[in-house]
């Protein structure tokens, strides 16, 4: 077959009725010019018209082959089809509204939480060729073992090693130094990412030589931005960290570092820097071996998995481990994927994609179980119709294509909503839009893989909807319907039986649904109400760097130890103190502490003198520290909160005990009102607080320095940048309110996409629970009137009703509730912090709250259509037919 | 008069290529008339079953066909040999000449008998 008659045999289907009437008048015109012929050589009219028509033969077989030869035969008969259901659904518009807004909810759900997948975890980084052949180590490593790795291992692999994200003060001309975020990269970073600068060059070895200015590269975006694009930018001075650098090239556009998340990077500098230009290359970090701080990227030639980089790489980790390491399994070195703009571990990844495997499964399955119920019952209706045309002799087979047709029309309606629901819903999570991550971010609506995804859901969830119905409509022995009628109990029971079976499923998939966007959510909620111990209204946070603010140490520690004296001069502020981090910032790592025979995770956190009198959190024991904790101490004092000093402590007075982390011992002084909130466990973390002591002041932490203030007002920064240094910049500026809400901002946006698919499972459920309510008293009209008749009360009338529907409800909650508690079990199986999650999510709120509002919801869908039942007249129900 | 001839698969298409090569744009009952006739009647033709060749050979682009006015002015579709169509015929026509040739002498009676 040729792609020409392909095409017109797919088009004939479209301009069927013009080729029709062409044929029709071919023929009439065949036979008249038949006829006139046979005339014309003498024969009679009335034997002429004979011969003409017997030499023709079957008009009807005629044009039969030829409709055959035109077209598919199937592709016109599925054109047939759709253009009747199509007239159908003029029809019953209300069904068809129904119905695709239905269909259009939740497949957009569904692409949605594909593009959030996609976009969020499936994205390459920005800007990278071939990102996929790009690994990185999970944990980082001492440059001197990535040197070891990158000369020693015979791994046939680019590597490079780099710290970031880097927080750096950046100054172009008399502008005030910005805080930026850059790499400090080894020489193999951008080879072994294979890009070329924009402008310039990148780094070369010949970068440390002494004495000569520090160079830089910086990001495409910054050039625009803060250097206005200028072409001849290269050479050109900047200040970096308050040195003076210049700059030696431009990346190319998109290039947002190999790890653009949380923040991009817009700076380059080369690890050879002097560590007063990059406080992060402290302690001689090219050679130290004291602590890990490289990541380690890999650009993987084709042909090598991540699998066999990672054995090659932990035998040589292993060389050069000199105590041979208890676990021989456990590998030192973990490869893991480097070229996604998020870097998981596959065990977060397989939990993840299985989450939203499930979510979507459930997602589309209770949509696909709605629209069942929805269409068998109005299949119900249309028994007699099917009855008919089954006893007329239609193909069994063929009604149920038809019926299949039916829902492949609707299915593609409804994809087509879906595009314009998810949509909607993209631009209700935009604007959660988190400004410090980069373009690719939520960059989602135009994926062209989700429209795809959108239609192939379209079309599956129309076989899956479809078919089940149309089995159970077109079922042989339907066509004693005609005989005995459609009400007959017998009958109705059976089917009856499919439908149970579909609103039971609906009520279990809700309730799983729920349940888990319940914990989620609540979680989320609870992360972001939770009660500190103490009130947050009155505090503010704004955070100063003197390191790379250009301050030496001597400089920084006497600003820091000064800081309380000076700033309580201002009129409005009543109390300053000093910490690594802002107070109660979540989702921070914990270290593991033993005290005793215990051991804990605990969170670490530095705090100044007074910290707990600023923030008004009281001291349950003890005390904290004063002026005298600067100055480090052989065994320094700790303070810790409530929940550490029951875990760790038990009921014992823990003032005075000894904690030992690593090699470093604390001995507790005071125990503090302190909850600190951490994301989805709705339950305080345990924290410990270690004095910020002056060797502590020149620190190179992200962060920089945390200054916490009481005050009676908003912050006059001014008059504080006045009363410090003026070389200092002041950053993150917020009241500690905003600060806990910006941690929480990624929650947030997770509620965001949450809440909606715990209310559409839940609304679904009970839309399709009332529409098969009404449709039971509806098939029931002639027994509720015999019983009527027989004297039963309206309200035994109404129970028998609500009866069925409340088994219905009460088997598919349990259901429910053990297929949620399943899919946790399942989750927190595959990765493990989950575990924690789930065992801290045994709210009473989820577990009553939940089940309760889906059963009073559920009896409410069931008793409005019930209550119908009380207004049937029996006199009319048992005349009618 | 003896049994008419049933036309083998396929050949109806060059029938109707041939009599549009030969006799220019014709109508259905033209096409089928002037079969019947340059096979001495010999070939069983219902004249319908022409209908479903002529869709065949228009989707394969062979002819090409236009509603116009018969000699004795009645409506009727013509149809006329395209390009490709005539090219198509050249190839068909000496495919026939050699299979008939082969069938010949496959079939011949002194060549069989040598055997």
């Amino acid at each position: 077959v040729t792609p020409r008659e392909l095409w017109s045999k797919l088009t004939a289907a479209f301009h069927r009725r013009k080729i029709e009437s062409d044929l029709e008048d071919e023929i009439q015109s065949h036979i008249e010019l038949a006829k006139a012929d046979r005339m014309a050589r003498g024969v009679s009219a009335e034997e002429a018209a004979r011969q003409a028509a017997v030499n023709f033969g079957s008009i009807t077989l005629a044009k039969e082959q030829a409709r055959e030869q035109r077209g598919i035969r199937s592709f016109a008969i599925f054109a047939q089809d759709a253009r009747y259901a199509l007239r159908g659904m003029r029809r019953s518009p209300g069904f068809t509204l129904v119905a695709v807004v239905t269909l259009a909810l939740g497949i957009g759900l569904c692409s949605m939480a594909f593009a959030v997948l996609s976009g969020a975890f499936l994205q390459p980084l920005p800007g990278v060729p071939d990102a996929a052949r790009l690994a990185t180590l999970e944990n980082p490593v001492t440059f001197p073992s990535f040197e070891n790795f990158r000369d020693h291992s015979g791994l046939n692999a680019r590597m490079a090693a780099y710290i970031g994200p880097a927080p750096v003060s950046v100054g172009v001309g008399d502008a005030p130094a910005e805080r930026i975020t850059g790499h400090i990269v080894s020489l193999e970073y951008f080879s072994t990412i294979g890009i070329e600068p924009l402008l310039g060059r990148f780094f070369d070895p010949a970068e440390d030589r002494p004495g000569e200015a520090p160079v830089a590269v910086v990001s495409e975006r910054f050039w625009r931005i803060h250097l206005h694009a200028v072409p001849d930018v290269i050479g050109s001075a900047i200040r970096i960290n308050g040195r003076p650098a210049r700059i030696v090239g431009v990346a190319p556009k998109d290039f947002l570092g190999a790890s653009p998340l949380p923040n991009a990077a817009d700076i380059y500098l080369p690890v050879t820097a002097d560590a007063r230009v990059a406080p992060e290359l402290t302690g001689d970090a090219l050679h130290s071996t004291a602590y890990p701080r490289f990541r380690v990227l890999l650009r993987l030639p084709p042909g090598l998995s991540q699998r066999a980089a990672e054995a090659r790489l932990d035998a040589q980790a292993r060389l050069l481990e000199d105590r041979p390491s208890r676990d021989k399994k456990a590998r030192l070195v973990r490869v893991i994927d480097g070229g996604s703009l998020i870097p998981l571990p596959p065990e977060a990844r397989a939990m993840i994609e299985v989450f939203y495997g499930l979510m979507v499964a459930l997602i589309l399955t209770l949509t696909c179980a709605n629209l069942a119920g929805l269409i068998l019952a109005r299949g119900a209706a249309r028994t007699r119709e099917i009855a008919i045309r089954l006893s007329i002799g239609a193909d069994r087979a063929r009604l149920v294509r038809q019926l299949l047709t039916e829902s492949l029309v609707l299915a593609a309606l409804g994809g087509l909503g879906a595009l314009a629901a998810s949509r909607a819903l993209f631009w209700l999570i935009a604007r959660f839009r988190v400004d410090t991550m980069p373009a690719a971010w939520l960059n989602w609506g135009t994926d062209a893989r989700a429209a795809i995804f959108t239609f192939a859901i379209a079309a599956a969830a129309g076989i899956g909807f479809g078919l089940m119905p149309a089995l159970a409509v077109t079922r042989p022995e339907l066509a004693n319907a005609l005989r005995t009628g459609v009400t007959t109990l017998g009958n109705a029971r059976r089917r009856f039986g499919l439908r149970n079976l579909f609103v039971v499923y609906q009520m279990a998939a809700a309730m799983m649904l729920m349940l888990i966007m319940g914990a989620s959510v609540l979680g989320v909620l609870g992360s972001l109400n939770q009660p500190a111990g103490f009130e947050v209204a009155p505090l503010y946070v704004f955070s100063v760097d003197p390191a790379r603010d250009g301050l030496t140490p001597e400089e920084s520690a006497a600003l820091c130890a000064g800081m309380a004296e000076r700033l309580t001069g201002i009129r409005a502020i009543e109390s300053v103190t000093i910490a690594d981090r802002p107070p109660l910032a979540p989702g921070l790592p914990s270290v593991e502490m033993v005290a005793g025979d215990r051991t804990m995770q605990v969170v670490l956190q530095m705090s100044g003198p007074r910290f707990f009198a600023t923030l008004g959190a009281p001291l349950v024991r003890g005390a904290e520290f004063t002026d005298r904790d600067w100055l480090p101490a052989a065994i320094p004092p700790a303070v810790i909160n409530r929940t550490a000093a029951k875990e760790l402590f038990g009921d014992a007075d823990p003032l005075g005990r000894e904690i030992r982390q690593g090699a470093r011992t604390f001995q507790v002084i005071g125990v503090a009102a302190y909850d600190q909130p951490q994301v989805l466990i709705n339950k305080p973390v345990s924290v410990m607080f270690v004095p910020f002591t002056a060797k502590d002041a020149w620190r190179a932490a992200a962060l920089g320095i945390t200054v916490v203030v009481r005050a009676r007002g908003p912050l006059d920064m001014a008059a504080i940048r006045g009363l410090l240094d003026p070389r200092m910049t002041m950053f993150h500026q917020q009241t500690l309110r905003e600060s806990i809400d910006e941690t929480m901002r990624g929650a947030r946006i997770a509620m965001a996409f949450y809440l909606p698919i715990g209310a559409f499972g839940l609304v679904l459920a009970c839309v399709g629970l009332a529409g098969v309510t009404a449709q039971t008293v509806e098939r029931r009209r002639k027994e509720i009137g015999i019983r009527m008749a027989l004297g039963a009360r309206r309200s035994q009338l109404l129970g028998l009703i609500m009866r069925e529907g409340a088994t219905m409800v009460g088997i598919g909650a349990c259901m429910g509730c053990i297929g949620a508690y399943a899919m946790a079990r399942v989750l927190a199986a595959i990765w493990s912090p989950l575990a924690q999650i789930v065992s801290g999510s045994t709210n009473p709120w989820l577990t009553l709250f939940i089940p309760a509002l889906l059963i009073s919801l559920a009896a409410l869908a069931c008793y409005v259509p019930a209550r119908r039942s009380s207004s049937i007249d029996p006199l009319i129900a048992l005349r009618e037919e | 008069m003896g049994k008419k001839l049933d036309l083998l698969q396929g050949t109806l298409d060059l029938l109707v290529l041939q009599t549009l090569a030969s006799m220019g744009p014709l109508h259905g009952y033209g096409i089928a008339r002037r079969i019947e006739q340059q096979s001495g009647d010999e070939v069983l033709l219902n004249e319908g079953t022409i209908y479903a060749a002529l869709v065949r050979l228009q989707q394969r682009g062979w002819i090409s066909g236009v509603w116009g006015a018969s000699d004795n002015n009645r409506r009727a579709k013509y149809y006329s040999l395209t390009r490709s169509g005539r090219k198509r015929l050249t190839e068909e026509t000496s495919y026939w000449q050699r299979l008939s040739t082969v069938i010949g002498r496959v079939l011949s009676p002194s060549e069989g008998g040598k055997k």
